[in-house]
């Protein structure tokens, strides 16, 4: 997903979800500066490095491919962008070593989903935001894994668009990220072939490029794990699905809604829009951001700004070390350090190490990295 | 790795490139043994995962051939440090103008990739120098112990907390 989506389509969620104009805009700020937080952002704002909710091109070709740069890599990814949709599937045939990887193939309604929205309840609205990243991109991102994995994330030739007459074209893949997609021609960026199962050429959905990206694309292809049954992803219904599901979540999230349920949507909220919703959602362009604002200026009566990641970087930097915690972005740090942190934990009680080592305070009390002593700190002060 | 590097560059400064290619040869053997693995263990699974087995056969075969010749040609040490350092100085030098462009640390990197980038042009030019190459190759080794050896004290676990915890555990 991108900006059209993270930003202003997360944006009307939140305001049919009853978040008010300010809070909407908070809520979708974050949502968006989820694909922004890396570590060389953290580096300048001297912020915990631990925070990092996304990697940079070249942060990820500089990144260590060892075990520990590996942990690094999928903390990030799985935690943020392939959330796991069942870490205790089942394969039969398969080693150990393929089955911890098959298990974080990213998918909707899996029960991290669950846990993702508990965790930012009664959180600030960047918890919210964060969490309806997360959400989001469970549709976006399903059947791609959040770790560097050529066994899981490949895709080869058997790949073909569905157009919207109805018939099919074989897509065209090139190597040069500095080209646009071209959708007349069919031709689309993707990541380069590595034949080493842990290359980061391997992450994620890099392997059949941005369409999982866009709203209005329909393909089916044979995933490298798939036993050679096609996939068909249909992504403006799943992008509808990730839609109302947001709204359902932060109707819960803003207290008017007794519990949050996978496999609920919340389609009354989108009852008269959902034409509307169908066609940004089918339009063949490659970003719809104009459409979605749109949709929410009409929405709220009020502008919507554009997204800036400098907008909270002063307040940040100015704030003294005790109250950066309060500013906007260090409690968007806070709500990134929990996810990553409920996350592991998860993937590490699941029997894989991935994604590291986890310890639980309860058991054990403080230890490992540092940034996340501030974890300790805001349960503290939520006890009080 | 530490050991390695101090046993070419005490014992054999002169002759080391030969050692350097013994130990090529002997991880291209390896990288075949770890093909025919991988694709028993993982690759079997895989849409293609066919090419696996074909890689690991053809390393197997290429690093046997080469464990059995006596010497490795010193020029074909020479490229594979070249092409090592070189594309590690690269990798380098674009994260740091990335980060610069975002206003972060990039110094730092500018140095690493201009340090690799350096070396490379020094192994160019040690084309009748075995012995620089040994330093070279033995540089490398020392440089990625260490970073072996930091990442390996370094704190990588994550504290968790469960939601309903009420704090009975005192933290240290």
């Amino acid at each position: 997903m991108q900006e059209d989506f993270h930003y202003y389509a997360t944006y009307c969620a939140a305001f049919l979800a009853g978040y008010s104009h300010e809070e909407s805009l908070a809520i979708c700020y974050s949502a968006q500066f989820t694909d922004l937080c890396s570590a060389s952002l953290l580096a300048k704002l001297r912020a915990p490095l631990s925070a990092a909710t996304t990697q940079l091109s070249m942060e990820m070709a500089d990144a260590r491919t060892d075990m520990i740069g590996l942990q690094n890599i999928t903390r990030i990814w799985a935690s943020f962008h392939f959330l796991p949709r069942d870490l205790h599937a089942e394969k039969k045939g398969v080693s150990r070593r393929y089955l911890r990887k098959y298990r974080l193939i990213c998918g909707p309604n899996g029960e991290l989903v669950c846990d993702t929205v508990e965790l930012a309840k009664g959180g600030s609205l960047q918890a919210v935001g964060l969490a309806m990243h997360v959400l989001a991109d469970t549709w976006a991102h399903a059947n791609f894994a959040g770790t560097p994995s050529l066994v899981i994330n490949n895709t080869n030739y058997h790949f073909y668009e569905l157009l919207p007459d109805g018939s099919e074209r074989a897509v065209k893949f090139r190597n040069n990220p500095s080209s646009p997609d071209d959708l007349a021609q069919g031709l689309f960026t993707r990541s380069l072939y590595q034949l080493n199962e842990n290359s980061v050429m391997n992450l994620g959905h890099g392997r059949a490029g941005h369409l999982p990206d866009y709203s209005f694309m329909r393909y089916k292809y044979l995933p490298a794990w798939g036993g050679y049954r096609e996939i068909l992803k249909e992504n403006p219904s799943d992008y509808l699905h990730a839609f109302c599901q947001m709204v359902e979540a932060m109707k819960y999230l803003r207290g008017s809604r007794d519990s949050f349920a996978t496999g609920k949507y919340d389609w009354e909220a989108i009852g008269g829009l959902e034409d509307r919703i169908r066609e940004i959602l089918c339009r063949r362009q490659l970003n719809a951001c104009a459409d979605w604002k749109a949709l929410g200026e009409e929405l709220s009566g009020r502008t919507i700004e554009a997204f800036s990641v400098e907008k909270y970087q002063k307040e940040y930097l100015e704030a003294g070390e005790k109250e950066k915690d309060a500013t906007f972005l260090g409690r968007f740090f806070l709500a990134a350090l929990a996810q990553k942190s409920m996350v592991t934990n998860k993937i590490y009680k699941s029997g894989s190490l991935l994604a590291g080592y986890s310890v639980d305070f309860e058991k054990k009390g403080f230890h490992g990295m540092r940034d996340f002593r501030k974890l300790v700190e805001q349960a503290r002060n939520r006890r009080r | 790795m530490l050991l390695l590097g101090m046993a070419i560059i005490l014992i054999l400064p002169s002759e080391g490139y030969k050692v350097i290619g013994a130990i090529l040869s002997v991880i291209l053997l390896l990288e075949g043994i770890r093909s025919l693995g991988f694709y028993f263990s993982m690759a079997r699974n895989m849409v293609g995962g066919k090419i696996f087995l074909f890689r690991g056969i053809i390393a197997l075969d290429l690093g046997m051939f080469a464990t059995s010749l006596h010497e490795i040609p010193a020029i074909y040490v020479l490229i594979y440090l070249l092409v090592g350092h070189l594309f590690s100085g690269v990798v380098d030098v674009l994260r740091a103008m990335e980060a610069r462009r975002m206003g972060s640390r990039w110094r730092l990197n500018i140095a690493y990739g201009a340090a690799n980038i350096l070396l490379a042009v020094t192994c160019s030019f040690c084309f009748r120098d075995p012995t620089l190459l040994t330093y070279v190759y033995a540089a490398g080794l020392f440089y990625s112990a260490c970073l072996r050896f930091a990442q390996a004290f370094r704190r990588t676990a994550i504290v968790y907390i469960p939601l309903e915890s009420d704090f009975s555990t005192p933290a240290h």
